[in-house]
């Protein structure tokens, strides 16, 4: 069912257009990684800074909670340029091996949100400055980091799995 | 000419190409975080010229591992990149936001913050747009 979606939304005229587009298609993956540079800067200041390694003379509420609107807008960026490229080309992303393991790991961060979002990113303000974060905010960031680093690797991986042949036959 | 173990084996260059993605994230996030500081937004709270400090060790470095990746990408088949004139125009912009990050930038931080930040956004999107157009010439 997942695969006939894919195919009906590939065929569209829209995303047609945009698969068949030698400018359009390079610009989209270009903001794409343009919002990376935003949205993983975000998220790299804001667990070095959970770690103790970047920012330390700041409160890392402080840090964090500062730099949460612009995580957002860089997310926004970065999911929307996503959605149009898994768009136009749907059935191959469909059958990535790369693009299911990413996908595994955008639901891991969800799970990561759900565990500690409010027992380590809502409370960061209990640790005054020159206190040690609680470890379990020390580990939230660790995977964190983790995390998006094999979600990047994996969206580079992406590029590299030869499609089916015939893949794009009839449109 | 390449050099040969370079393309030894199918793993190099992708994993090349992580180490550049993930080392341009910081180096360009931490300077964008600046940027967007002297704009406005984010970091309100913090002085422009004592963040830019704080945070130019974590951007030296990330600029030193995209440079080195970057290089070794280059060198897996320079006649391809040499020969594409985006990737020279990607390299002419890498050239000038480099010179305005290292010595009008720092100037212009408190006199004319949102000008710089503006330069330096925009200066720092074209290295990175140039970088995916290169592949698709």
């Amino acid at each position: 069912m997942l695969l006939s979606f894919a195919l009906w939304l590939q065929a569209t005229y829209f995303f047609t257009e945009l698969r068949l587009s030698t400018t359009v298609y390079p610009a989209i993956l270009s903001l794409h990684l343009i919002g990376m540079g935003l949205f993983g800067s975000m998220i790299v200041v804001t667990d070095l800074r959970i770690l103790g390694l970047a920012l330390k003379k700041y409160p890392v509420a402080d840090i964090a909670l500062q730099l949460r609107g612009l995580k957002r807008v860089g997310f926004v960026l970065v999911i929307t340029c996503g959605l149009l490229m898994l768009g136009s080309k749907a059935e191959e992303y469909y059958l990535n091996i790369f693009f299911r393991a990413k996908v595994s790991l955008l639901l891991l961060v969800g799970v990561h949100a759900l565990v500690f979002h409010s027992s380590v990113y809502n409370r960061l303000g209990e640790t005054k400055l020159g206190e040690q974060v609680p470890a379990r905010a020390k580990l939230a960031a660790v995977l964190s980091l983790i995390l998006w680093l094999s979600i990047m690797i994996c969206g580079r991986g992406i590029g590299y799995i030869e499609p089916p042949l015939n893949i794009h036959a009839g449109v | 000419m390449a050099l040969d173990f370079l393309n030894e084996s199918p793993l190099v260059f992708p994993v090349l190409e992580c180490f550049h993605i993930a080392g341009f994230i910081v180096a360009v996030g931490t300077i964008a975080i600046v940027d967007f500081r002297l704009l406005g937004f984010g970091l309100l709270r913090q002085d422009p010229e004592e963040l830019a400090r704080d945070l130019a060790p974590w951007t030296i470095v990330a600029l030193g591992v995209t440079f080195m990746a970057g290089m070794g990408l280059y060198m897996s088949d320079p006649d391809m990149y040499y020969l594409n004139y985006i990737f020279l125009w990607k390299m002419a912009a890498l050239l000038a936001a480099l010179l305005f990050h290292y010595t009008l930038r720092g100037r212009m931080l408190r006199s004319s913050g949102s000008l710089a930040a503006i330069i330096s956004i925009a200066l720092w999107s074209f290295v990175i747009g140039g970088g995916i157009f290169t592949a698709f010439v």
